[in-house]
């Protein structure tokens, strides 16, 4: 069965929960990355290493207005064209009408959470543009038509056999589960596209502001073929992506790696400060930066600079168990899953309560923020965020009047004594041995047990025991 | 200056002046970082003599799926030579172009008689001069193999830096199967950090990055482990990545 990511949240998760192959997949691949992780991390001196990345980016978010200008600033001087986008309709907008003024028709793109978020690719089809997405796994969710699962892995979700059959159906591959062959099949294929592309577009991993430079991560090579053989070069950057200095890009690149994949560095970082110089054989002869809003400085303005400082290595989201029970399509129509995208899913959005489920997909056992390169306190911020969207209204009805009824009850100890002995009785009806929970309620208590046991309530009140006691 | 016909600039940066004037402190652990931070210091180590850091560095290579060899400076040219050719006998199932090496301009390289050598063993030096030519750029694309210097090598990762530049393409390290790199032993650093720091303090840091256009720090051959997370190597870039590297002090 597949996710529906349009689905209700209840419907996401049970379909996610039913899917087999899904949840073999994610166990796997969560499993390895966790491990890798776990490898490079006790190699180096992990305190000090959170400590300075956190502080580089503490500072940047701090100070992001002026490293914005001096980015600018720079990027400019080195012959770049910076374009500013507050939502995802202006930036997709800008990137169309450079496609425009250049007659581009086909795009090559490297991977990229901020474009998925802006939606360029649609923008850009629709425009008679075609886009090929270079990123292996991109190609993959590509040609199958999916949203990806994950943000380092997209096809997480997808075992080999099932890229096979797709690679058979859509690029006439003779049958073949080997994964290097398939690999070799895709480089032939996007050989030619990056080629013949007039315009390449990337994300930003990290923007430097002192040198005005685009840094792009990739292990595959794509994110330099985009930056490098078309002679259009559009890279869209979320206005936090900032680091003040070529070494702290260094070092959030390492942070990157490590807490990623486990590698030491990714196999390629490339560093793009403005268009090919005179007489270089290659490179771009234009570049564009589009910085893009698109609800960061919502964020901040809603008190949740912390979720700023995330570098999306993606460590949170393979340690989260709720993650690897569920997968990424399961947080529904998100570019961003697991517990970072728990935070900033509801955070980014207009309105926060269209994805006020969110922050409860998560046992707040704590692992996210453990392993999380710049410290960030994930779990401090879903809880803070229940705690919002309960005010808001966002908790759902039953549990608004269950609590109601609850607080009635409470306020009053002959009320609360009698309540409680008739919870005792039913209770202990419902579960027939002493030591069990119930598994199922009567509506509307049902919606609680649908999820949860209901524990069994104790035979003898505290306050009973301690009366006995005290005579 | 903004080029997007609304005041997006405008308006963004207000809004963030605002939200942090409003907030002291912006993050919920209470920390304020009103001065940079120091520059980071070396994640990873390394130390020694040159020919201890060269073969560091080719051990730390071959843990990302590179190979290497250390060899006299008068036998550079020769062995590249050699490597060459075993590609070439390896080389099935790829076209019959493989008749020529994409390449530095070879005063880029520093290995004398490197040309000449590659002349007599039937390689001939393809040295693109503008990829967005269509005669060029298919004829930089059909090499098998991609010869280019470093601007500098980094030990404790077995990491490359390349920066463009005039004679210095991007496609020799990116568009052929095989990647062979020259390393001479002046250009290697222990870490990342001990050359930032030897640039920075050069006041060349700001200028080399500009200047290139592109800078681009290579680890090991391209790789990709999205199909089930099984490493397959030449995803887009080169599949190899061979290192010769030689003690070139008194050059």
């Amino acid at each position: 069965m597949k996710v529906d990511v349009g689905a209700s949240y209840d419907t996401r998760v049970a379909q996610a929960l039913g899917d087999e192959s899904l949840r073999t997949a994610l166990d796997r691949a969560t499993r390895r990355l966790v491990e890798r992780r776990a490898a490079a991390i006790a190699a180096v001196d992990n305190t000090r290493f959170r400590n300075e990345a956190q502080a580089v980016r503490q500072y940047t978010i701090q100070h992001l207005p002026d490293l914005l200008e001096e980015l600018e600033r720079n990027l400019t001087a080195n012959g770049c064209h910076v374009h500013w986008a507050q939502d995802a309709e202006e930036a997709s907008r800008i990137v169309v009408e450079i496609a425009r003024q250049h007659d581009v028709r086909n795009v090559v793109k490297s991977k990229s959470m901020v474009t998925e978020e802006i939606r360029l690719n649609e923008a850009l089809e629709q425009s008679g543009v075609n886009v090929v997405e270079t990123d292996l796994g991109e190609y993959i969710i590509q040609l199958a038509d999916e949203p990806p699962s994950h943000i380092l892995a997209p096809v997480i979700h997808k075992r080999a056999e099932d890229i096979s059959e797709l690679f058979q159906q859509k690029l006439g591959m003779a049958p073949s589960n080997d994964p290097a062959h398939m690999c070799s099949v895709a480089r032939r294929e996007l050989r030619h596209e990056f080629l013949r592309a007039e315009m390449g577009v990337s994300g930003c991993n990290f923007a430097i502001a002192e040198t005005g430079t685009i840094c792009v991560i990739t292990n595959e090579g794509n994110g330099r073929m985009v930056t490098s053989m078309p002679p259009v070069y559009v890279a869209v950057a979320g206005i936090e992506r900032i680091v003040p200095r070529v070494e702290d890009a260094v070092l959030t690149w390492q942070a990157a790696s490590r807490n990623a994949t486990g590698q030491d560095v990714s196999v390629y970082f490339s560093l793009s400060s403005g268009p090919r110089r005179p007489g270089h054989a290659d490179g771009p002869d234009e570049m564009h930066v589009v910085l893009v809003d698109n609800g960061r400085s919502r964020v901040l303005e809603r008190g949740y600079g912390d979720a700023l400082l995330c570098i999306r290595c993606s460590a949170c989201i393979n340690e989260c168990p709720v993650y690897r029970e569920i997968g990424g399509h399961a947080y529904g129509k998100t570019v961003y899953s697991g517990p970072i995208g728990a935070v900033i899913t509801p955070l980014l959005a207009d309105d926060p309560l269209s994805a006020c489920e969110l922050p409860y997909a998560s046992t707040l056992c704590g692992a996210c923020r453990d392993v999380c390169p710049v410290k960030i306190d994930l779990p401090r911020l879903l809880l803070d965020l229940r705690g919002e969207m309960t005010h808001r209204g966002g908790a759902p009805k039953a549990e608004r009047i269950a609590m109601r009824i609850f607080a009635a009850a409470a306020r009053r100890p002959r009320r609360f004594r009698w309540a409680a002995s008739v919870a005792r009785m039913v209770t202990s009806l419902l579960s027939r041995r002493s030591h069990e929970t119930i598994d199922a309620l009567p509506p509307p208590l049902s919606a609680w047990t649908k999820t949860r046991a209901f524990p069994r309530l104790a035979p003898k009140s505290f306050h009973k025991l301690w009366s006995e006691r005290n005579g | 200056m903004a080029e997007s016909g609304t005041n997006a600039r405008g308006l963004i940066l207000e809004r963030l002046r605002q939200s942090l004037a409003g907030q002291s402190p912006v993050f919920r652990d209470g920390m304020r970082h009103d001065e940079l931070p120091a520059i980071p210091t070396a994640v990873t180590n390394a130390q020694g003599d040159p020919k201890t850091l060269a073969n560091l560095f080719g051990a730390r290579l071959e843990e990302v799926q590179g190979s290497y060899e250390v060899v006299a400076r008068a036998d550079v040219a020769a062995h590249i030579v050699r490597r060459i050719e075993a590609w070439r006998r390896s080389a099935d199932g790829h076209p019959a172009e493989f008749d020529g090496a994409v390449s530095w301009d070879p005063d880029e390289i520093p290995v004398p008689g490197l040309e000449a050598q590659l002349r007599d063993a039937g390689l001939s030096l393809i040295v693109p001069d503008d990829l967005h030519n269509s005669a060029c750029r298919d004829r930089a694309a059909a090499a098998d193999v991609g010869i280019t210097g470093v601007d500098a090598a980094f030990a404790s990762t077995g990491s490359v830096m390349l920066a463009s530049g005039l004679g210095k393409s991007r496609a020799a390290s990116l568009l052929p199967l095989h990647h062979l790199l020259v390393v001479p032993t002046s250009r290697l650093f222990a870490t990342f950090e001990s050359w930032l720091a030897h640039e920075r303090q050069e006041g060349r840091l700001d200028d080399f990055l500009r200047n290139a256009g592109q800078v681009v720090f290579v680890t090991g051959p391209s790789k990709s482990a999205d199909i089930e997370l099984q490493l397959t190597l030449g995803v887009h870039g080169p599949g190899t990545v061979h290192a010769v590297l030689f003690d070139d002090a008194g050059m």
